[in-house]
């Protein structure tokens, strides 16, 4: 999906796009600049993202340290939060399972059966994937981990 | 009469044989309105139907004309119904009834329940709550302005803008009430068997809903469908097992299908039969309504002539 050219539509939203920059950092898992941000995102003015990135840190979401002439930014208590949500997460799942899908969560996808997995990969163009060691199917470029 | 008391249910009957090609070929916003409205029309209707039925024969029995001072014979004159098939509709409703009131219960609870335990979620900003499931998870929870649960593994599995179509499919949910038509549509099916089809039908096409604001939002189907596939190979190789698959079932190869194709225009046709199905289900639930209302009146007449 390299290189692909997505022709966006219209502006987003101020709620979207606290998400995007935020799953952006948690998926770094480092703190970012604004610039680096911008990178890793693609289609955002530079502006937007400093506005997005310094909102979210006057409301609490984000810290920041001096680094060099910018300011580099990153999740306040990212791994504790994940960790403390842990319980409510389980505990969620098992309501889902139980109240027999009566849409309690919406879930973006679920497991496949072997032969939905042969018939997926054949339509996004890609090879099987092997079912042996977990693949790392990361793309994102240059986030060394 | 009986034929017009047939109605609502052979709506049902229809609905039961082809609702899914018929929601696949609607743009699944429409798709979901309709079916949850028609459903629960049809629920209703066949109920009210089946209560008429069963009401006429029960005036009849035991000390029942004595009671509401009417007469039987009438009664059973006027209505020309066999017993049997007034105790049928009689057992069938109270079946019906019992498991909607389940099925409601339940609903009301488990909702309950999750906008309790979305509370307790803390987000990053206003709605992002992450988590650290090594299984890459990704779902939306109604309750305390919404909360969309993303485990890390899942964001670092995918590229920024196939976050972006994950965020947005998960906000469409939110933002649009989706988990209200799931639970109407259960309602619905839980009231009337033959609604199940249509039920699974509404839960299929909220996430299509869903997949096509994504998909408009990021201005590109096949980067949707990318995301969707990729999401869920990657969920797949994680877990190991094939086991979950009863439990989840989310429909993902339909949903690449149909985001691989092109967009499913309003069919003016589709969307009247559904519509008419609506009307035909509510006529003929307020004609055996007002039949059954005339029987009963006549009986007093003569009741009180005699």
């Amino acid at each position: 999906m390299a290189g692909r050219q997505a022709q966006r539509r219209g502006p987003r939203g101020r709620g979207e796009l606290e998400l995007e920059v935020l799953s952006c950092l948690a998926a770094a898992d480092r703190s970012m600049t604004p610039a680096e941000v911008q990178q890793t995102i693609g289609d955002l003015a530079y502006t937007t993202v400093m506005t997005t990135l310094s909102r979210l840190h006057a409301k609490g979401a984000l810290e920041r340290q001096t680094a060099g002439r910018a300011y580099a930014y990153s999740l306040v208590g990212g791994e504790r939060m994940a960790r403390s949500n842990m319980a409510a997460h389980q505990m969620l799942k098992v309501l889902d399972e139980e109240s027999d899908r009566a849409g309690v969560l919406a879930r973006f996808v679920a497991e496949l059966d072997p032969a939905d997995e042969k018939l997926l990969a054949k339509l996004i163009g890609q090879a099987t994937p092997s079912t042996a060691s977990p693949r790392r199917t990361t793309r994102r470029p240059r986030t060394g981990s | 009469m009986i034929v017009v008391a047939a109605v609502p249910l052979l709506v049902g009957a229809l609905l039961f044989c082809a609702v899914r090609p018929c929601a696949r070929r609607l743009p699944p916003a429409l798709a979901v309105r309709l079916l949850t409205v028609l459903a629960l029309s049809v629920a209703l209707c066949s109920g009210l139907v089946l209560s008429v039925l069963a009401v006429l024969v029960g005036a009849q029995l035991g000390p029942m004309p004595q009671i509401g001072n009417w007469s039987a014979e009438a009664i059973r004159r006027e209505s020309d119904l066999p017993v049997l098939a007034g105790l049928a509709a009689l057992l069938i409703v109270a079946g019906f009834l019992t498991s909607a009131a389940i099925q409601a219960g339940r609903s009301l609870r488990d909702l309950t329940r999750a906008r309790r335990l979305a509370q307790t979620l803390h987000p990053v900003g206003d709605t992002l709550v992450l988590i650290e499931d090594e299984v890459p998870t990704a779902y939306a929870v109604a309750g305390a302005g919404g909360r969309v649960v993303v485990s890390t593994s899942m964001l670092r599995a995918l590229s920024a803008p196939e976050r972006r179509v994950l965020i947005a499919h998960e906000r469409a949910h939110l933002r649009h009430g989706h988990h209200i038509y799931l639970h109407l549509a259960r309602l619905a099916a839980a009231a009337n068997p033959l609604l199940r089809p249509t039920a699974d039908a509404v839960a299929a096409s909220v996430e299509r809903w869903a997949d096509e604001e994504a998909a408009a939002e990021v201005g590109d189907r096949q980067l949707a469908a990318h995301t969707l596939a990729k999401a869920a190979l990657v969920r797949t190789e994680r877990c190991g097992s094939h086991e979950a698959l009863a439990i989840a079932e989310s429909y993902v190869v339909e949903r690449v299908q149909a985001l691989l194709a092109p967009p499913t225009h309003r069919r003016r046709s589709l969307a009247s039969l559904v519509l008419l199905g609506f009307g035909a289900s509510w006529a003929a639930a307020a004609t055996v309504a007002l039949w059954g209302n005339n029987v009963v009146q006549i009986a007093e007449a003569v009741y009180h002539h005699r």
